[in-house]
């Protein structure tokens, strides 16, 4: 055998070795990994971005992540402040409607910009809210549910 | 002479190669994972303290779940099955409830659970998850343990298809 054949053979056994590690390195990494795929927060797959009035109006909005969604069923807004302030249930807009056999056949889900209209009654208008909701993350992972507490911003008086 | 040494040194490197490829594909028995945090306890649903340290000698199966997360519902009969599968052999799974426990207790009986379900406050559950590796908090959340208390696996969502019962063979005590 000639020195450039044996060091040929030198040189691919150490290519099988380093294709073999790297290889070994990258099956042990995904396992050790499947904890720490790049799924949000929830405080960051679900963005609770304001609750706002405008006279009668009052509405609270979410900033939803791509890739992740959230239950219509889920979301619930209750008044914390004044106590004599009373709100119906959330008016949401029209969803998603898609299969899930476990929670008992069609649910409805929210992606990207959601809006719920509150409507109210009382001599004061609502001035904090307790906004719940929960999602899931389409990778297949599901958040606890969210309870967030939050002040209403008057927009009543704002120049236009 | 030199030839020689050169062709050895050649087939011990692409062997041990081969090896540690092998090792690492085949789920090997000798695992240098960190171990479980030492003093986890949660409850049963009738409030009794449940350490996980009763489970050591155990291959134990963790799931973190709750009656909310359809990913969950949609793994818990596997994993039904495989305790019953694999009981004999030492495997143990509990199933922590990342949930309120009356809503539990009304799924007990369609999930047909045959493995110890815990509980805990939603904080105490969420502190334990983080300590155990699952930063964004989601479920379902898997954490094997090996029969000597080392984590073997983490998991964030559903094992994929397959992929949960070579790995409880490899790492079974019996």
């Amino acid at each position: 055998m000639t020195r450039a054949a044996l060091y040929a053979t030198l040189h691919l056994a150490i290519g099988v070795a380093v294709l073999s590690g790297t290889a070994a390195a990258d099956s042990l990494w995904a396992r050790k990994d499947s904890s720490s795929r790049d799924l949000l927060k929830a405080d960051d797959a679900f963005r609770l971005i304001a609750a706002e009035r405008e006279g009668k109006d009052l509405r609270v909005s979410w900033e939803i992540a791509p890739g992740y969604y959230l239950y219509r069923k889920r979301i619930k807004v209750q008044v914390l402040a004044p106590a004599a302030a009373k709100l119906d249930a959330p008016v949401l807009p029209k969803g998603e409607l898609v299969a899930d056999a476990e929670q008992g056949g069609k649910v409805e889900i929210y992606h990207g910009s959601l809006q719920a209209e509150l409507h109210w009654s009382g001599n004061s208008p609502p001035q904090r809210l307790r906004v719940s909701y929960q999602g899931c993350a389409e990778a297949g992972v599901c958040y606890p549910p969210q309870t967030k507490l939050i002040d209403v911003i008057d927009l009543s008086h704002q120049a236009p | 002479m030199r030839s020689i040494t050169l062709i050895v040194v050649a087939a011990l490197i692409a062997a041990a190669a081969g090896y540690f490829f092998y090792r690492h594909e085949h789920g090997a028995q000798a695992v240098g994972g960190e171990p479980l945090p030492a003093g986890l306890q949660l409850s049963s649903l009738d409030g009794h303290p449940q350490a996980f340290e009763q489970w050591r000698g155990k291959l134990l199966l963790v799931n973190f779940w709750a009656t909310w997360c359809t990913p969950c519902l949609h793994e818990i009969p596997d994993l039904v099955k495989l305790q019953k599968q694999y009981a004999a052999r030492g495997l143990q799974i509990v199933g922590p409830a990342v949930d309120d426990p009356d809503a539990v207790r009304g799924m007990q009986g369609p999930l047909g659970f045959n493995y110890p379900i815990l509980t805990a406050t939603p904080d105490a559950m969420i502190d334990i998850m983080e300590k155990l590796g699952n930063g964004p908090g989601g479920l379902p959340f898997s954490v094997l343990v090996s029969p000597e208390g080392l984590i073997l696996k983490r998991q964030l969502g559903e094992f994929p298809a397959g992929q949960l019962n070579p790995l409880i063979e490899a790492h079974l005590p019996h």
